[in-house]
Protein backbone atom coordinates (compact mmCIF):
# COMPACT_ATOMS: atom_id res chain seq x y z
CA UNK A 1 0.00 0.00 0.00
CA UNK A 2 1.31 3.61 -0.71
CA UNK A 3 2.37 5.65 1.75
CA UNK A 4 -0.36 8.47 3.15
CA UNK A 5 1.78 11.66 2.32
CA UNK A 6 3.04 10.31 -0.78
CA UNK A 7 -0.94 9.80 -1.79
CA UNK A 8 -2.13 13.02 -0.47
CA UNK A 9 0.56 14.88 -2.20
CA UNK A 10 0.17 12.94 -5.56
CA UNK A 11 -3.63 14.11 -5.04
CA UNK A 12 -2.84 17.75 -4.27
CA UNK A 13 -0.55 18.36 -7.15
CA UNK A 14 -3.04 16.07 -9.90
CA UNK A 15 -5.68 19.27 -8.11
CA UNK A 16 -2.98 22.14 -8.87
CA UNK A 17 -2.56 20.71 -12.21
CA UNK A 18 -2.35 23.12 -15.16
CA UNK A 19 -2.67 20.20 -17.67
CA UNK A 20 -6.19 20.96 -19.56
CA UNK A 21 -6.15 17.66 -21.63
CA UNK A 22 -9.08 16.09 -21.34
CA UNK A 23 -9.85 12.34 -21.39
CA UNK A 24 -12.69 10.18 -22.11
CA UNK A 25 -13.77 7.95 -19.79
CA UNK A 26 -16.04 4.81 -19.24
CA UNK A 27 -17.77 5.82 -16.30
CA UNK A 28 -20.59 4.66 -15.77
CA UNK A 29 -23.36 6.53 -13.89
CA UNK A 30 -27.83 6.17 -13.33
CA UNK A 31 -29.31 7.26 -16.91
CA UNK A 32 -31.79 9.48 -14.20
CA UNK A 33 -28.63 11.02 -12.83
CA UNK A 34 -27.65 11.98 -16.35
CA UNK A 35 -30.66 13.43 -17.01
CA UNK A 36 -31.11 15.34 -13.72
CA UNK A 37 -27.79 16.76 -15.20
CA UNK A 38 -28.39 17.68 -18.12
CA UNK A 39 -31.58 19.26 -17.23
CA UNK A 40 -29.89 21.46 -14.10
CA UNK A 41 -27.23 22.47 -17.14
CA UNK A 42 -29.77 22.93 -19.95
CA UNK A 43 -32.31 24.47 -17.96
CA UNK A 44 -30.96 26.26 -15.37
CA UNK A 45 -27.76 27.26 -16.57
CA UNK A 46 -26.04 26.22 -13.91
CA UNK A 47 -22.84 25.06 -15.76
CA UNK A 48 -21.65 25.34 -19.28
CA UNK A 49 -22.16 21.54 -19.77
CA UNK A 50 -22.69 18.51 -17.56
CA UNK A 51 -18.80 17.81 -17.98
CA UNK A 52 -18.03 21.67 -16.47
CA UNK A 53 -20.95 20.40 -13.58
CA UNK A 54 -19.49 16.73 -13.02
CA UNK A 55 -15.52 17.73 -12.90
CA UNK A 56 -16.85 20.90 -10.71
CA UNK A 57 -18.52 18.99 -8.05
CA UNK A 58 -15.89 16.01 -8.46
CA UNK A 59 -13.02 18.39 -7.58
CA UNK A 60 -14.86 19.72 -4.61
CA UNK A 61 -15.49 16.25 -3.28
CA UNK A 62 -11.97 15.13 -3.60
CA UNK A 63 -10.54 18.08 -2.09
CA UNK A 64 -12.88 17.53 0.88
CA UNK A 65 -11.84 14.41 1.17
CA UNK A 66 -8.21 15.01 1.02
CA UNK A 67 -8.26 17.93 3.63
CA UNK A 68 -10.28 14.98 6.38
CA UNK A 69 -8.05 12.55 5.27
CA UNK A 70 -4.83 14.97 6.14
CA UNK A 71 -6.86 16.00 9.09
CA UNK A 72 -7.77 12.24 10.71
CA UNK A 73 -4.41 11.36 10.36
CA UNK A 74 -3.25 14.44 12.05
CA UNK A 75 -5.22 13.31 14.92
CA UNK A 76 -3.85 9.97 14.52
CA UNK A 77 -0.13 11.30 15.28
CA UNK A 78 -1.31 14.06 17.41
CA UNK A 79 -4.51 12.41 19.36
CA UNK A 80 -4.60 15.66 21.94
CA UNK A 81 -5.26 17.91 19.23
CA UNK A 82 -8.61 16.17 18.16
CA UNK A 83 -11.39 18.67 18.93
CA UNK A 84 -13.91 17.95 21.17
CA UNK A 85 -17.40 18.25 19.64
CA UNK A 86 -17.97 21.44 22.02
CA UNK A 87 -14.71 23.22 20.35
CA UNK A 88 -16.07 22.22 16.81
CA UNK A 89 -19.55 23.83 17.77
CA UNK A 90 -17.43 26.77 19.19
CA UNK A 91 -15.30 27.23 16.03
CA UNK A 92 -18.34 27.04 13.92
CA UNK A 93 -20.39 30.01 16.08
CA UNK A 94 -17.11 32.15 15.53
CA UNK A 95 -16.39 31.54 12.03
CA UNK A 96 -19.72 32.97 11.64
CA UNK A 97 -20.28 35.34 13.77
CA UNK A 98 -23.17 33.74 15.45
CA UNK A 99 -24.48 35.61 18.59
CA UNK A 100 -23.37 32.49 20.69
CA UNK A 101 -19.72 32.52 19.68
CA UNK A 102 -18.95 34.58 22.90
CA UNK A 103 -20.78 31.83 25.46
CA UNK A 104 -18.01 29.12 25.21
CA UNK A 105 -19.77 28.19 28.62
CA UNK A 106 -23.05 27.58 26.96
CA UNK A 107 -22.05 25.64 24.04
CA UNK A 108 -20.05 23.37 26.27
CA UNK A 109 -23.26 22.84 28.31
CA UNK A 110 -25.59 22.34 25.72
CA UNK A 111 -22.56 19.98 23.37
CA UNK A 112 -22.47 18.25 26.80
CA UNK A 113 -26.46 17.80 26.82
CA UNK A 114 -27.23 17.02 23.13
CA UNK A 115 -24.67 14.13 23.05
CA UNK A 116 -27.04 12.31 25.78
CA UNK A 117 -29.83 12.24 23.71
CA UNK A 118 -28.59 12.33 20.13
CA UNK A 119 -25.09 10.80 20.40
CA UNK A 120 -24.09 11.49 16.55
CA UNK A 121 -24.86 15.36 17.01
CA UNK A 122 -22.87 17.51 15.34
CA UNK A 123 -21.50 20.62 15.84
CA UNK A 124 -24.72 21.90 14.11
CA UNK A 125 -26.80 20.78 16.62
CA UNK A 126 -25.18 21.75 19.51
CA UNK A 127 -25.68 25.32 18.04
CA UNK A 128 -29.09 24.91 17.54
CA UNK A 129 -29.49 23.27 21.08
CA UNK A 130 -27.72 25.88 22.61
CA UNK A 131 -29.82 28.81 20.79
CA UNK A 132 -32.94 26.98 21.88
CA UNK A 133 -31.81 26.28 25.91
CA UNK A 134 -31.05 30.44 25.55
CA UNK A 135 -34.51 31.27 24.45
CA UNK A 136 -36.27 28.78 26.45
CA UNK A 137 -34.39 30.46 29.45
CA UNK A 138 -34.98 34.05 28.38
CA UNK B 1 -23.28 31.87 0.46
CA UNK B 2 -19.35 31.71 -0.33
CA UNK B 3 -17.63 32.11 2.59
CA UNK B 4 -13.70 32.72 2.94
CA UNK B 5 -11.47 32.02 5.52
CA UNK B 6 -8.05 34.30 5.99
CA UNK B 7 -5.09 33.20 8.07
CA UNK B 8 -3.18 35.54 9.77
CA UNK B 9 0.70 35.42 11.38
CA UNK B 10 0.00 33.86 14.27
CA UNK B 11 -2.92 31.36 13.10
CA UNK B 12 -0.38 30.06 10.36
CA UNK B 13 2.32 30.10 13.40
CA UNK B 14 0.01 27.89 15.35
CA UNK B 15 -0.66 25.82 12.54
CA UNK B 16 2.73 25.27 11.69
CA UNK B 17 3.72 24.32 14.84
CA UNK B 18 1.78 21.55 17.19
CA UNK B 19 3.61 22.33 20.15
CA UNK B 20 2.07 25.98 19.49
CA UNK B 21 -0.59 26.67 22.62
CA UNK B 22 -2.87 27.73 19.74
CA UNK B 23 -2.58 24.85 17.63
CA UNK B 24 -5.90 23.06 18.63
CA UNK B 25 -7.58 25.32 18.43
CA UNK B 26 -6.56 26.44 14.80
CA UNK B 27 -7.36 23.20 13.71
CA UNK B 28 -10.42 22.86 15.17
CA UNK B 29 -11.27 25.90 12.71
CA UNK B 30 -10.15 23.75 9.71
CA UNK B 31 -11.91 20.83 10.98
CA UNK B 32 -14.91 22.83 10.89
CA UNK B 33 -13.93 24.10 7.40
CA UNK B 34 -13.18 20.50 6.21
CA UNK B 35 -16.80 19.06 7.41
CA UNK B 36 -18.50 22.33 5.47
CA UNK B 37 -16.62 21.22 2.48
CA UNK B 38 -17.95 17.85 2.92
CA UNK B 39 -21.81 19.35 2.62
CA UNK B 40 -20.44 20.76 -0.35
CA UNK B 41 -20.66 24.32 0.90
CA UNK B 42 -18.56 26.93 -0.77
CA UNK B 43 -15.90 27.76 1.86
CA UNK B 44 -11.96 28.01 1.54
CA UNK B 45 -9.13 28.87 3.38
CA UNK B 46 -6.05 31.59 1.98
CA UNK B 47 -3.16 32.91 3.29
CA UNK B 48 -1.22 36.20 1.92
CA UNK B 49 1.97 35.52 0.71
CA UNK B 50 3.55 38.22 2.99
CA UNK B 51 1.86 36.63 5.42
CA UNK B 52 3.89 33.55 4.93
CA UNK B 53 6.95 34.79 4.86
CA UNK B 54 6.13 36.43 7.85
CA UNK B 55 5.26 33.56 9.64
CA UNK B 56 7.86 31.43 7.74
CA UNK B 57 6.05 28.98 6.14
CA UNK B 58 8.28 27.82 3.23
CA UNK B 59 5.93 25.44 1.21
CA UNK B 60 9.38 23.56 -0.24
CA UNK B 61 9.58 22.70 3.78
CA UNK B 62 8.81 19.39 5.35
CA UNK B 63 8.49 21.13 8.77
CA UNK B 64 5.48 22.84 6.92
CA UNK B 65 4.28 19.30 5.66
CA UNK B 66 0.26 18.95 7.74
CA UNK B 67 0.10 22.80 6.72
CA UNK B 68 0.83 22.28 3.06
CA UNK B 69 -1.44 19.64 2.52
CA UNK B 70 -4.32 21.16 4.06
CA UNK B 71 -4.96 22.97 0.49
CA UNK B 72 -4.81 26.52 2.13
CA UNK B 73 -4.30 28.92 -0.92
CA UNK B 74 -1.70 31.73 -1.82
CA UNK B 75 -2.85 34.80 -2.28
CA UNK B 76 -0.52 36.74 -3.94
CA UNK B 77 1.13 40.50 -3.46
CA UNK B 78 0.54 41.55 -7.31
CA UNK B 79 0.33 44.60 -8.59
CA UNK B 80 -3.22 45.24 -7.80
CA UNK B 81 -2.18 44.36 -3.73
CA UNK B 82 0.45 45.97 -3.60
CA UNK B 83 -1.60 49.42 -4.25
CA UNK B 84 -3.95 48.86 -1.98
CA UNK B 85 -1.93 47.22 0.76
CA UNK B 86 0.33 50.81 0.45
CA UNK B 87 -2.71 52.78 1.37
CA UNK B 88 -3.23 50.75 4.06
CA UNK B 89 -0.34 51.14 5.33
CA UNK B 90 -0.11 54.83 4.77
CA UNK B 91 -2.91 55.47 6.51
CA UNK B 92 -2.69 52.41 9.99
CA UNK B 93 1.46 52.53 10.00
CA UNK B 94 0.89 48.30 10.40
CA UNK B 95 2.97 45.92 8.99
CA UNK B 96 3.69 45.05 5.34
CA UNK B 97 1.94 41.56 5.92
CA UNK B 98 -1.32 43.06 7.50
CA UNK B 99 -1.21 45.57 5.08
CA UNK B 100 -1.48 42.86 2.11
CA UNK B 101 -4.26 41.06 4.80
CA UNK B 102 -6.11 44.11 4.35
CA UNK B 103 -5.90 44.49 0.65
CA UNK B 104 -6.96 40.76 0.26
CA UNK B 105 -9.79 40.91 2.45
CA UNK B 106 -11.05 44.37 1.13
CA UNK B 107 -10.69 42.24 -2.59
CA UNK B 108 -12.32 39.11 -1.56
CA UNK B 109 -15.71 38.61 -3.37
CA UNK B 110 -16.90 36.49 -0.89
CA UNK B 111 -20.67 37.01 1.45
CA UNK B 112 -18.64 36.22 4.12
CA UNK B 113 -15.30 36.62 4.97
CA UNK B 114 -13.66 35.63 8.24
CA UNK B 115 -10.29 35.86 10.02
CA UNK B 116 -7.90 34.22 12.09
CA UNK B 117 -6.11 36.29 14.06
CA UNK B 118 -4.67 37.50 17.23
CA UNK B 119 -4.92 40.70 16.90
CA UNK B 120 -8.70 42.13 16.60
CA UNK B 121 -8.56 45.52 16.39
CA UNK B 122 -5.98 45.79 13.79
CA UNK B 123 -7.80 43.16 11.29
CA UNK B 124 -11.12 45.28 11.79
CA UNK B 125 -8.78 48.70 10.54
CA UNK B 126 -7.55 47.31 7.49
CA UNK B 127 -10.31 45.39 6.49
CA UNK B 128 -12.43 49.02 6.73
CA UNK B 129 -14.98 49.57 5.31
CA UNK B 130 -15.35 45.61 3.83
CA UNK B 131 -17.52 44.00 7.08
CA UNK B 132 -15.40 40.95 8.50
CA UNK B 133 -15.98 38.83 11.10
CA UNK B 134 -13.15 38.38 13.39
CA UNK B 135 -11.97 34.93 15.00
CA UNK B 136 -9.93 35.71 17.94
CA UNK B 137 -7.64 32.73 18.44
Amino acid sequence: MADFEDVIDAINKALDSADTSTANTSMRIPTALRDAAAMVVNELGAAPSTTALTSSAMRSAIEAIAMQAVLDNHYRNHPSTRPSLADLAIAAAELDGHPLAAHHDRIRSAALEIVERHPNADSDDVLLWAEARMLSTA
Amino acid sequence: MSHVVVLDNEAVQALGDTSHPKHARVVSHLQVVAQRKRKALPIRVVVPTTVRVEAGWDRSSSEWAFANRLRIGDVSLDGTHANVAAAIRSLTLVSVADAHLGSVMRACAADRITVLTSDDDDMRRIADPVPIIVVHI
